[in-house]
């Protein structure tokens, strides 16, 4: 009996032995894996980003261009994230809302920048969809609502337009799972923290937001799309009372009340 | 690892075809159950049922080709479960997972050797032997 438990658990361990062996070697630089969903989520990015551009107007006034361009530029600084992987576009629309795409692409609606009542809120947002993105937060969403197999297909095929359409809803209309929605506000915290901007008044803005829900829904998408608002709020509040921080505005006020000019117009 | 033997007595032909049998038995489930694991355990479960009030020499075989199949439900049923989470879930492919297929590959490929040559010898009439697998077979499976 003694010999059958020994063999037994020789076998054990040698089985978990070739899987530690076989473990030294990075097997995603082998089989050029990292490569491959790179490759991948380019693909997906480019192809939303194309749909996005067709059906809606891109802002590309140069002042609020460079104003929300200085803004991605502090925080990524700040939090050593590589600026030229993150591609920012505001679209023309009333809708108060920002999502990310695949491949770095961060969209704001102007109806987002109109609503927030301080630069720092806008940082708050900005922050957390960066946060989405460096926490590949948008491939898991995609990867666990849609399938990679399905992805695959998308990205190798093109696909069929409205499908394409039903899957970028996911991401613009549709919310992270409450797990990776606390992970990217917390995360938007730090990053904040980090770039000497106070995640106050971003907490301000979700409170505020919360309180108009009984506006028209389609101009909420983010808020809508956000659920439990006031306990992210919280959160948020709770977070930032763990650093000290003196607010440094990107924007010098007369930039900022110039920057929302433009969008009121 | 294998070791051919001398059973307690010289088996039949139609014994060694029986015996023979219940290791292809569970080689043609490997092949039919890669996708689900244990598809090769059920099958080779049905078969040891349907021989086990056959002679000594056939119980013995199908108990240690059942014997085998066990350990590889358990480790192919981790990688199965495993890629599914990868496919339908926000879990993502690592070198510890690679690593864990590979090794599944490689013991599922080793087994699936043995199978074959012991077979081969089974039909022959020869008492195949396997390591860890022989020695439990001799304590469950009695004359």
């Amino acid at each position: 009996m003694k010999r059958i438990i020994f063999q037994a658990l020789l076998l054990i361990a040698l089985f978990f032995c070739t899987w530690f062996l076989l473990q030294q070697n990075d097997w995603m630089k082998t089989f050029k894996v990292e490569e491959t969903s790179n490759k991948l989520e380019q693909k997906l990015g480019d192809l939303f980003w194309d749909i996005i551009k067709k059906s809606k107007k891109e802002n590309t006034n140069p002042f609020l261009v460079k104003s929300i361009d200085s803004m991605v530029s502090k925080i990524c600084k700040a939090n050593q994230i590589d600026r030229s992987q993150i591609k920012v576009h505001v679209l023309e629309s009333d809708d108060i809302n920002a999502f990310a795409l695949p491949n770095g692409h961060l969209v704001i609606n102007s109806g987002l920048i109109v609503a927030t009542q301080n630069q720092e809120a806008l940082c708050g947002v900005i922050g957390h969809e960066i946060a989405h993105i460096e926490l590949s937060h948008i491939m898991k969403k995609l990867i666990k609502e849609i399938g990679l197999s399905a992805l695959i297909t998308i990205s190798t095929s093109g696909g069929d337009s409205e499908i394409i359409k039903e899957v970028l809803k996911k991401l613009t209309a549709s919310a992270y799972d409450r797990t990776l929605e606390k992970e990217a506000d917390l995360k938007a915290v730090e990053y904040l923290k980090n770039a000497d901007i106070s995640a106050e008044p971003f907490a301000n803005f979700l409170y505020e937001i919360a309180l108009r829900q009984g506006d028209e829904p389609k101009y909420l998408t983010w808020i809508n799309t956000h659920p439990d608002t006031k306990e992210r709020a919280a959160y948020i509040i709770e977070k930032s009372k763990e650093y000290r921080v003196i607010n440094k505005p990107v924007l010098t006020p007369p930039s900022w009340k110039k920057l929302k000019a433009i969008l009121q117009e | 690892m294998i070791q051919v033997s001398k059973f307690t007595y010289e088996p039949g032909e139609h014994e060694a075809e029986k015996a023979s049998n219940s290791y292809l038995m569970s080689l043609i489930a490997v092949v039919a159950g890669l996708p689900l694991p244990i598809i090769n355990l059920i099958a080779t479960f049905f078969f040891y049922i349907g021989n086990r009030k056959g002679t000594y020499f056939v119980r013995w075989h199908c108990t240690q080709a059942l014997l085998s199949q066990f350990s590889l439900l358990f480790i192919n049923s981790y990688g199965f479960w495993w890629t599914i989470s990868i496919l339908f879930t926000s879990e993502t492919i690592s070198s510890k997972y690679i690593a864990y297929m590979l090794t599944i590959i490689l013991f599922n490929l080793s087994e699936f050797i043995a199978t074959i040559y012991t077979a081969i010898q089974t039909r022959k009439g020869k008492h195949v032997v396997w390591w860890f697998y022989g020695s439990l077979t001799n304590l469950i499976c009695r004359p």
